[in-house]
């Protein structure tokens, strides 16, 4: 599971004059072979920044969107659905790791990503900042949020930083799992009785306004957009990845007889582009910089957890440790 | 006033609401040094670089890596090093030979007895470190030089990680067990889940009904 709606922000390093112009031009041409980079290749500063803000992002939501899911494991109906939930969400906290440690090898450390999430320094996907009220809200996170992702990972495995990449390619053929398990709850629901059905449409209504703005604001085209694409770093425009979705996925609600809670929504057939009301951007910039309905309880949970392991962690630490950067 | 929260469980965590003071930050090494971890997917085939682990020793490196990258797909074995104890050439372009570009030093003197030391070669950039093979050696330099004649011919290297065996824990022949998966877990494969059926049945059954 990813949160997209990456904002690519300019930041101080924007300046590529800086750089060395032949390491440069080594670089670019490395990247428009089709080659990837390795952790000890030279690199433009602001390839490495944008890269560690875009990879801790994507693994602060793995293990923050853990929390609205696995909190239904135990309320799961049935045992074998309690198994498929608790693996699913084993697997979120697994994708983290494996992008904490892709992010590390550009160099930044794993205390600090941690310590930058909890602080509200760095951000993690704004879609669990919702909550999941009932086990249908569960079910659509696992179906609609996964399938977004996976449009946003697919397209990102294909970007030119091998680390990242190579831990992606692992994460999207987990991912093939939730999205069956969460394709296969939430058809139960819609197939079931009249109850089942009006609770997995209330919540695919509360659902739809943040899977809208999942992919984030369509992006600014600038400069600096325009090199991170040369660069590999963006694959896709947010449009491009929110259009994909909708292409995806809208036929399989509507299949099953489910409304989308927008009444603007269809595919312009001239254009080929689907059409539909602008989500609340306001209210993404007010949910994605804490005022949101969980920000609070999700940062809490990750902190309390954090500070109740520290002892075990001290308890465990070899005193004679060197910390060293993973290889790949 | 603690946190309220839908989830019970995380209500009886008594959580401060509101204001809090900000953590302090973790501490170095809070999260341990880092292992690499390379699997073998099949029978016979090759040890195959899949990715670190975070812990406070090998045996712990260990179990995080069989849960981390065993857990989903087929495995028959682990291997574990300390990141520290790999030493690596610099990375070359797709297609060339890194060896042919490192320089090496005249042949130290063999005041020591040899040792066995592990190869794993990249491929292709992006790909994972495949494990070549052992040489004989008295040093990571020697081990290179020795891993040159003896598989460095074959095709494009675009980079070489050097270990002591010593120094990586193989998972053993004995144990081979632990690695089979039990059938019953197949809930957490895509193709257990059949969906169309519910589907086309709810579509037969919901057919808008036409005009007579």
């Amino acid at each position: 599971m990813y949160g997209g709606g990456n904002v690519f922000e300019a930041t101080k390093f924007d300046d590529v004059q800086t750089e060395d112009p032949a390491k440069l031009a080594e670089f670019e041409a490395r990247i428009a072979r089709g080659e990837k980079i390795e952790p000890t290749d030279w690199m433009p500063e602001l390839y490495r920044k944008q890269l560690i803000r875009m990879i801790e992002q994507h693994a602060h939501s793995e293990i923050i969107g853990a929390l609205p899911e696995g909190t239904w494991i135990t309320r799961a109906p049935g045992f074998r659905r309690k198994m498929a939930q608790m693996a699913k969400v084993q697997d979120e906290v697994g994708h983290a790791q494996l992008l904490y440690s892709a992010a590390e090898t550009l160099g930044k450390s794993r205390e600090q990503m941690l310590t930058d999430l909890i602080s509200g320094k760095s951000k993690y996907s704004n879609v669990f900042n919702y909550p999941a009220f009932t086990w249908a809200d569960s079910n659509i996170i696992s179906w609609l949020i996964d399938a977004g992702a996976i449009v946003n990972q697919m397209a990102n495995a294909k970007g030119s930083y091998g680390p990242y990449s190579r831990a992606l390619e692992r994460i999207c053929a987990e991912e093939a799992f939730h999205l069956k398990y969460g394709h296969d709850a939430v058809v139960h629901m819609a197939t079931g009785t009249p109850k089942q059905r009006e609770m997995i449409q209330a919540a695919l209504n509360r659902w739809w306004p943040p899977i809208m703005t999942f992919f984030g604001p369509s992006d600014k085209m600038s400069t600096h957009t325009e090199t991170l694409m040369r660069w590999k770093v963006k694959m896709a425009s947010n449009d491009e990845c929110r259009q994909q979705f909708l292409d995806m996925y809208v036929p399989k609600i509507w299949e099953l007889g489910l409304t989308v809670p927008d009444p603007k929504l269809k595919k312009n057939m001239e254009t080929g582009q689907w059409e539909f009301t602008e989500p609340d951007w306001d209210e993404f910039k007010r949910v994605i910089n804490g005022d949101g309905p969980c920000n609070a309880e999700r940062l809490a949970v990750r902190r309390t957890a954090e500070e109740r392991g520290a002892w075990v962690r001290r308890a465990l630490l070899n005193p004679k440790a060197k910390y060293v950067r993973p290889l790949a | 006033m603690s946190l309220k929260s839908l989830d019970p469980r995380v209500t009886r965590l008594n959580l401060p609401e509101g204001e809090v003071p900000a953590m302090e930050p973790k501490p170095e090494l809070d999260q341990f040094e880092t292992y690499e971890a390379f699997h073998q997917k099949k029978e016979g085939t090759a040890y195959t670089y899949v990715g670190p682990v975070h812990a406070p020793n090998e045996d712990v490196a260990f179990l995080f890596a069989k849960e981390q990258y065993s857990r989903r797909f087929a495995c028959t074995g682990m291997w574990i090093a300390r990141t520290e104890n790999i030493q690596l050439t610099p990375y070359g372009n797709d297609n060339d030979n890194v060896y042919d570009t490192i320089q090496f030093d005249e042949p130290t003197q063999r005041s020591e007895q040899p040792e066995p030391y592990e190869i794993f070669h990249l491929k292709k950039r992006g790909k994972a470190h495949a494990h070549a093979g052992r040489v004989m050696a008295t040093s990571y330099q020697e081990a290179l030089q020795e891993a040159k004649q003896q598989f460095g011919e074959k095709g494009p290297i675009v980079n070489v990680w050097v270990v002591k065996s010593k120094d990586v824990l193989q998972s053993a022949e004995e144990d081979k067990d632990m690695w089979t998966t039990i059938p019953e877990k197949k809930y957490r494969e895509a193709i257990a889940y059949k969906v169309m059926d519910k589907i086309t049945k709810y579509k037969e059954e919901n057919k808008p009904t036409t005009a007579q």
